[in-house]
């Protein structure tokens, strides 16, 4: 029993070590008297001040709208994470790693397109897709396999494709071109890790290893649930808060600018997808009301946004690192924007 | 015994998510009003998560000093969840901002400061109009209004009696003021303005919703892209701010305060 509680200890500070860290705390925080007065005193005093300058600050008409947009992203995110990470810790726990062997064709070649177009039937929301994306590698599934079905889950699934028909209600082809886009762009996207990939770019997932003997299943899956959710949570907060800025800091009015040159439009919407961090189930109404844009542009607009924004790209850094993050998000905005403008080319 | 932080960040979101969509409207603020069951259900299995992981840590710490095979399964059970994230993940800690924000400091709705910076949504192309009913002053939506001036070839706008609520955004160039509205289709990050130009009387403080009602300000022809969405108001009436604001309603009957 010493030896298992020792190695627990080495690994991770363990509870024998909290247990002691927390005792020494108590005693070391009884100081001397002045310190204590001082102390209590600062605490009474500053709290109240910092709360009204921030609320003077606070309500300054932008900065009120910033919050509101922060909040907003943050509260419509929670239940879509709340599923993903549940979903997760549920493929974690309960779901045996020979169900995907069956499910998915041996060659990791193969199994690209299966796991890309699994995603078209999947409504999920882009921040459920990644911790999904996460336990699916954790239980054997290959990479590049996960990362097509995280890219075209949110992209393409029921709900989008309705939105967007009813967004654009004149132009069926939009339905079909955005469809066609993002599948392109998740099957790219899965090959191009493929060939190009390395595992050492991703964060190794020591906690997705499935359930293991002796251990109570329930158990597994809270606290699987639960950290997942934390983690995440934290990250899409992040993420909120970038988009809220360059929300509240944008005017619209530089839309006009750009809509002119059919090339610097494409790139221009791809940019306000990337820094909008609209949900995919909104994005269609948005790009509809860029009347100004060409076709083409629009539909980048949609086949980015979904796949690629700030608030995705602070959650894959959390999920699977930094490293891969930045490379993933870069190689897959490119693509998609070839893929948008290809698609759209002969569709629109 | 052990306190544990995970469980005071699932309590406060799940409370800060109740306390906006449960107990109160202020959800509204924020999203669409279909989130609402979806919000209750996570704010509720959030304070459950909390509760378990809470009463977990205490049956943890009590449960020490018992037979061996307790303790071995204790520790592993530590050992792997602590192993996975090492106490709480730090980022967690920016949750608290959201919550706290929820429970004590929600922001009021987007209003006159996001409709000002931004061009009023383009209107649909519509080709049927249906008839009007006969009633003066007659109850319009802005966007109702917009795609009539724009669009109706039969003109059926002209010289009638229009009333219209929204709140007001001051313009910086050109007279008037904004009669104005937000429309959300899901987060108000999306949010898209619509606007009628008020003529003909001092424009109300920025935000305050006013129900207007006037005759279109004849600039331009009545039916094509030329007209001006404007009004020449005759009255502007205070009302309340509808709770459910992010959408283009009709204005409540002015009898009814």
């Amino acid at each position: 029993m010493q030896k298992i509680a020792s190695q627990s200890g080495g690994s991770c500070g363990g509870v024998a070590d909290d247990v002691a860290a927390s005792t020494t705390d108590e005693v070391s925080g009884r100081g001397s008297p002045l310190f204590v007065s001082l102390f209590l005193l600062g605490a009474a005093v500053l709290p109240g001040t910092l709360v009204v300058a921030i609320g003077l600050w606070g309500d300054e008409p932008a900065v009120q709208a910033w919050r509101n947009v922060f909040l907003s992203i943050s509260i419509q995110a929670l239940p879509f994470l709340l599923l993903g990470t549940a979903l997760s810790g549920a493929i974690n726990a309960f779901v045996p790693a020979r169900v995907f062997d069956r499910a998915l064709p041996r060659r990791p070649a193969l199994a690209v397109p299966v796991a890309g177009a699994a995603g078209v039937v999947l409504p999920g929301c882009e921040c459920a897709s990644i911790p999904v994306a996460n336990s699916l590698i954790g239980r054997g599934v290959t990479p590049a396999a996960a990362f097509a079905f995280l890219l075209s889950a949110p992209a393409v699934n029921p709900v989008v494709l309705t939105t967007t028909v009813i967004a654009f209600p004149d132009s069926p082809s939009m339905v079909v071109a955005r469809l066609l886009a993002s599948l392109a762009t998740a099957v790219v996207m899965g090959w191009l890790w493929l060939a190009l990939g390395r595992e050492k770019w991703l964060r190794p997932t020591v906690r997705h290893t499935g359930h293991r003997p002796g251990h109570s299943r329930r158990t597994e899956f809270r606290l699987g649930f639960q950290h997942d959710f934390l983690h995440a949570g934290g990250f899409v907060v992040v993420g909120a808060m970038a988009a809220a800025t360059f929300n509240v800091a944008v005017p619209d009015s530089v839309l006009d600018t750009f809509s002119g040159s059919p090339w610097l439009s494409v790139l221009f919407l791809a940019a306000l997808a990337i820094l909008l961090s609209v949900c995919s189930e909104a994005d269609a109404f948005l790009a509809a009301s860029f009347t100004g844009f060409s076709p083409v542009a629009r539909l980048t607009f949609m086949v980015v946004g979904p796949m690629v924004d700030l608030k995705l790209i602070a959650l894959q850094a959390g999920t699977f690192g930094r490293a891969f993050a930045l490379r993933f998000s870069a190689a897959t905005a490119v693509v998609a924007i070839l893929c948008s403008t290809l698609v759209g080319g002969i569709l629109l | 015994m052990k306190r544990s932080p995970q469980s005071v960040l699932l309590v406060l979101s799940g409370t800060g998510l109740l306390h906006i969509s449960l107990f109160t409207d202020l959800y509204l603020r924020y999203v669409k009003d279909w989130m609402r069951p979806m919000l209750i259900a996570s704010g509720v299995l959030l304070l459950l998560l909390g509760a378990a992981d809470a009463w977990s840590h205490r049956k943890q710490a009590s449960s020490r000093d018992e037979a061996d095979h307790r303790v071995r399964e204790d520790y592993e059970e530590h050992d792997s969840h602590c192993n996975d994230h090492s106490g709480v993940p730090r980022t967690a800690w920016l949750l608290l901002l959201p919550a706290l924000s929820m429970l004590f400091y929600a922001p009021p709705a987007l209003g006159a400061y996001t409709a000002s910076r931004q061009a009023s949504k383009p209107v649909v192309q519509q080709d049927v109009f249906e008839p009007l009913p006969a009633l003066s002053p007659l109850p319009l939506t802005l966007g109702d209004f917009t795609s009539r001036v724009r669009q109706d070839p039969e003109q059926t706008l002209k010289g009638r009696s229009i009333q219209m609520t929204g709140f007001a955004t001051p313009v910086e160039r050109g007279e008037g003021w904004d009669l104005t509205r937000l429309l959300v289709s899901c987060c108000s990050a999306d949010a898209q303005a619509v606007k009628v130009r008020i003529h003909g009387i001092k424009a109300p403080p920025a935000d305050t919703w006013v129900t207007v009602v006037g005759t279109w300000h004849a600039e331009g022809t009545l039916g094509t892209s030329s007209a001006a969405v404007a009004l020449d108001a005759r009255t502007v009436n205070k009302v309340d701010r509808p709770s459910n604001g992010y959408m283009d309603a009709l204005p409540l009957p002015l009898s009814s305060y």
